[in-house]
């Protein structure tokens, strides 16, 4: 089946999202969640490298020996989010030590490996740039809704900023990780009753 | 083809050499700034902890720091001075030891007499954001600023410590690593400086 730009967008953001339908980058959707900016931060890294990465293996797909496609593959992720940390470090100080040893994370994330193995290494480059971003999108989205709760139940703001007219006691559990679990739980709850498959019952 | 060994060996070695080329020469182009950025920010928490303005412009904080700051190297310890004219008015002493997760650096703000400790910035720290990381808070930092240390020479969370200091809550072991560095801080290389500026 060919994929047109269109389901490429609409698979990889909603109906097949990559952390509520394959449960993959699971790690950083708990570590960064707990305040929007750092999510927003972590998703917009991840979207870059996961489109240039896709971009670069789809390029070289007919090159590339099929034994150390693996590696190779790790070779183009981890240049890439090595070049997204010197750009943080040298544009927005800020924000890179905001965020820590998380940057450097991102080669970790199974999403990126997941899209470049499953979609990049079959498909024509800009096809593959594409679903590379837009699995990105449904990342960040998925990151910031667990983040909003987390931020706005655990210290009363919205990306840092206090909220006029609402206070209540914060809940210490919300900051912690655990509090994405139950987050994330519900959410794929939520999608697998939107999305899944209607398969057969069981017998 | 795409199976032969030679093939496999000149691919992987043409794409490694391309993508080190590429990452070294972002970081060749980029290095300058990187270490400005990093110089900027040491400069900063130097001023935090001797409670001078530590806003504005690259150059106006680098001069301010220039004409309030020395770094000196007293009995081996290389620490910064806050001088006012020829009066020592705080040392600001480099610490270095482990957090929860990763190592700290930061300096320790001493008064001239070694009998307070006058303020407390990290500058680098790997604490989960959100939880220990909000040691970089000033509500947890500003704490810090004028301990008594004549009499008792740990410091203590809470009553303990004489309702001076507040642990973060949530992140205990990230609180508790921090008083222990301060205190081998204060035990060794502050208890070696006050020999020596006292002879």
């Amino acid at each position: 089946m060919a994929e047109t730009v269109r389901s490429v967008m609409a698979r990889n953001t909603w109906k097949e999202n990559q952390v509520l339908r394959q449960i993959l980058g699971i790690c950083s959707a708990l570590a960064v969640t707990n305040l929007m900016m750092n999510s927003l931060v972590m998703g917009l890294g991840l979207m870059f490298v996961t489109s240039l990465s896709s971009l670069t293996i789809s390029l070289l797909r007919n090159l590339i020996p099929h034994r150390i496609r693996m590696i190779v593959m790790t070779l183009i992720i981890a240049s890439y989010v090595i070049l997204v940390d010197i750009f943080l470090k040298a544009n927005l100080p800020e924000i890179s030590k905001a965020l820590g040893p998380y940057v450097g994370l991102i080669i970790t994330n199974c999403i990126i490996m997941g899209r470049a193995e499953a979609f990049a290494q079959k498909n024509p480059p800009l096809l593959s740039m594409l679903d590379g971003f837009f699995a990105g999108i449904g990342y960040t989205l998925v990151l910031l809704i667990i983040s909003f709760f987390r931020e706005f139940l655990g210290f009363g703001t919205l990306f840092g900023y206090e909220i006029p007219f609402v206070s209540f006691e914060p809940w210490t559990i919300m900051v912690m990780p655990p509090a994405a679990f139950f987050i994330i739980g519900v959410l794929i709850w939520i999608s697998s009753n939107l999305f899944a498959p209607k398969g057969k019952k069981k017998p | 083809m795409k199976d032969n060994p030679f093939y496999t060996i000149a691919f992987m070695l043409i794409v490694s050499a391309v993508f080190a080329l590429m990452l070294s020469l972002t970081n060749e182009i980029y290095l300058p700034r990187i270490e400005a950025n990093e110089l900027l920010e040491d400069r900063r928490a130097v001023l935090y902890v001797f409670e001078l303005d530590t806003e504005g412009e690259a150059e106006e904080v680098l001069d301010r720091f220039e004409s309030h700051v020395e770094e000196q190297t007293i009995a081996d310890i290389q620490l910064y001075v806050h001088l006012e004219g020829d009066e020592v008015l705080a040392y600001a002493v480099p610490f270095t030891g482990s957090g929860l997760w990763g190592t700290m650096n930061g300096y320790l703000g001493i008064s001239p007499d070694i009998t307070q400790v006058t303020g407390l910035i990290f500058t680098e720290h790997n604490e989960t954001p959100g939880l220990g990381g909000r040691i970089d808070e000033l509500d947890y930092l500003e704490q810090f600023r004028g301990i008594d240390i004549r009499e008792e020479t740990t410091l203590a969370y809470g009553s303990d410590g004489g309702d001076q200091l507040d642990a973060i809550t949530g992140a205990t072991g990230t609180s508790n690593a921090v008083l222990n560095i301060l205190n081998d801080l204060l035990d060794e290389t502050i208890s070696e400086l006050e020999v020596a500026l006292n002879g």
